[in-house]
């Protein structure tokens, strides 16, 4: 008790105004994010990827890619030139000291089992628990929810993320080999790692 | 107090307020002083989009100060989302939230409607008694210019306006319901500034759709006061071209409505008959607003600064959400949340003697054109001198069940950020 009351008081000393959670100079920034990505990141919505815990070298490349439409998205583009307008390197320290929470969607089982057997073709480069590989800027996928993780597979699979990257060619090859089904496992299986 | 939560604490040790009124609000206790402040305190008018949201990240941004929240609503029903409501396509019950989660974050929840704000004494006026604070946050939303209607203000009960929902919205589904194959829609748009631009329009596509559906040999009548569709103007005209059964007349302003003739009169006056009339009014600031002197010569809209939603005309009273006026953005709940935010984060800052910071609203805007496809529209902004700006504003290329999706999803977190 005593132990927590002194860490409580060196909190309350070090921030702006109080122990509160907002005290990161990228928290403030990042509060219009907080709308469709969830509280610190979190999301909550199948949909929507969680923000917290991913690398900041990973996240300024996205928000660069929306940013200049490279990646296509009618929500992002907008927002992402927000976000270099207030400064990207704060809300990437940001979401990058923050730890990922798996989502808390729920998926079918059986789906993910199915997935765990397709990812094989996958691990080479997202790492064989979805981890990703930070040194290459291959994004982590463990524990995002699983609407997004198929949403993203799709846009591969139809070209329309990043079109005309070389760097995904292999990547959107393989995809196009993929049936709808698979896709939907996948995203089960890596939302399901923790 | 090992596993005991902090609302509990206070909740047992009788801290602040008294039971009752953590319980949600005690009418024969509210006289003089009912609750005196024990610290810095924040006082927010109006659990909506912009006043729930402040509450919440007064909270978030320094637990130190104590907040207050007066909503005499005891549930938060989703205007979003609630057109959806009068196709069918989604259940009242399934955008209907109550606020007992805000009491995790320490927000104290009373259930009464403040009828004073007082700049001068600071203290908010609730039933026979008052509440002092340090901040007022005003959060009113909107509401109806009857009067400028003729025939409205004694027929409320039978002229719907489903433009706050709730009970308004479920009624006009039932009248929707009950209208015979063959019947005329008369669906009415007041001029802008009001709620939610896109919203009539969103409302059209669900009506319609439902009509071309269950009765196919019925019509959509839409008087728009305005020129033009005003929001997403390209993406709804698209949209309605599936919709033969739509009649739309821009620039025909409803001055006149008689429920027993079934009939709405134009200001150029022509008289169109309904089977079922939706008039949505024109639209000012919340009474309180108007009470505490807060809106301009225009006595309808209350200009605020863009940094910290201080009202210009008086001090230590914060206005944000739709009673807003001078910023280029929609009065949208998108904006309401993020003025929210904004205005919190100025809060903290200024109750510790701190600079606000300079942050600027975004804006996601989904409307649904049929059961199962949407468009959007997104807007962000930036401050330069001190005032918000627009740094972009794009549209969906077209309508789609992906759009749709993420609509979904922004729907889910934002509601989250609002009131979970």
């Amino acid at each position: 008790m005593q132990f927590v009351i002194s860490l409580v008081l060196v909190l309350a000393a070090a921030s702006v105004a109080g122990a509160g959670p907002l005290d990161h100079p990228g928290a403030m920034k990042a509060l219009n994010c907080s709308a469709c990505h969830g509280f610190a990141g979190q999301s909550i919505a199948d949909t929507m990827p969680s923000l917290a815990g991913v690398w900041p070298e990973y996240f300024k490349k996205a928000i660069a890619d929306y940013a200049s439409g490279k990646r296509p998205s009618t929500e992002m583009e907008p927002y992402a030139k927000q976000v270099m307008q207030f400064g990207v390197d704060d809300y990437a320290a940001y979401f990058g000291s923050l730890k990922r929470e798996p989502a808390k969607m729920p998926v079918d089982g059986a789906a993910a089992g199915r997935g765990r057997a397709a990812a094989v073709q996958c691990a080479g480069c997202h790492g064989p628990e979805g981890q990703g590989d930070r040194a290459k800027l291959v994004p982590a996928l463990a524990g995002q929810p699983p609407g997004y993780l198929k949403s993203q597979m799709t846009l591969f699979k139809q070209d329309r993320r990043s079109p005309g990257d070389a760097n995904l060619k292999a990547l959107k090859a393989m995809m196009q080999g993929l049936p709808d089904s698979t896709i939907e496992d996948l995203a089960a299986y890596y939302s399901s790692l923790r | 107090m090992r596993g005991m939560g902090r609302r509990e604490f206070l909740r047992t040790s009788g801290v602040g307020l008294g039971v009752g009124l953590l319980g949600g609000g005690c009418a024969t206790a509210m006289k003089g002083d009912f609750a005196p402040k024990t610290s810095r305190r924040v006082v927010v008018v109006g659990g909506g989009w912009g006043g729930a949201t402040a509450a919440k990240y007064v909270r978030l941004g320094d637990p130190a100060i104590e907040v207050i929240l007066l909503e005499p609503n005891r549930q938060f029903v989703s205007c979003p989302f609630s057109n959806l409501v009068l196709s069918g396509v989604r259940t009242l019950d399934s955008i209907t939230f109550d606020y007992a989660s805000l009491r995790r974050h320490g927000v104290r929840l009373i259930h009464e409607a403040a009828s004073a704000v007082d700049p001068a004494a600071r203290r908010v006026r609730v039933g026979e008694g008052y509440l002092e604070y340090d901040r007022v946050v005003v959060a009113p939303g909107v509401e109806f210019q009857w009067e400028q209607v003729e025939g409205l203000a004694q027929n409320q009960d039978k002229v719907l306006h489903a433009w706050k929902a709730g009970p308004q919205t479920q009624a006009l589904a039932e009248q929707i319901r009950a209208m015979p194959d063959g019947g005329v829609f008369v669906l009415t748009i007041p001029p802008a500034a009001y709620r939610c631009p896109p919203g009539p329009y969103e409302r059209a596509c669900q009506v319609a759709w439902y009509l071309k559906q269950s009765k196919p040999r019925s019509k959509l009548v839409i008087l728009d006061a305005n020129q033009n569709i005003i929001s997403k103007t390209a993406l709804f005209r698209a949209a309605w071209r599936e919709y033969p059964n739509i009649d739309y007349r821009a620039s025909n302003k409803v001055v006149k409505v008689d429920p027993g003739a079934r009939e709405v009169t134009t200001d150029f006056g022509d008289k169109v008959k309904y089977d079922v009339v939706n008039l949505i009014p024109p639209q000012r600031a919340g009474t309180i607003a108007v009470q505490a002197d807060l809106v301009g010569a225009d006595k309808r809209w209350c200009e605020v600064n863009h940094v910290t939603f201080e009202s210009v005309k008086a001090p230590n009273v914060h206005v944000v959400g739709d009673s807003t006026i001078g910023l280029p953005v929609p009065k949208s709940g998108n904006v309401a949340n993020a003025m929210g935010k904004v205005a919190a984060m100025a809060i903290v800052h200024q109750l510790n003697g701190k600079q606000p910071p300079e942050l600027a609203p975004g804006n996601t805007c989904y409307s649904w054109v049929n059961d199962r496809e949407a468009i959007a529209v997104v807007n962000t902004y930036r401050i330069e001198n001190g005032k918000v700006v627009q740094i972009e504003q794009k549209l969906t290329p077209g309508q789609s069940i992906a759009v749709a999706q993420n609509s979904l999803g922004w729907a889910r977190s934002i509601w989250n950020d609002v009131i979970g």
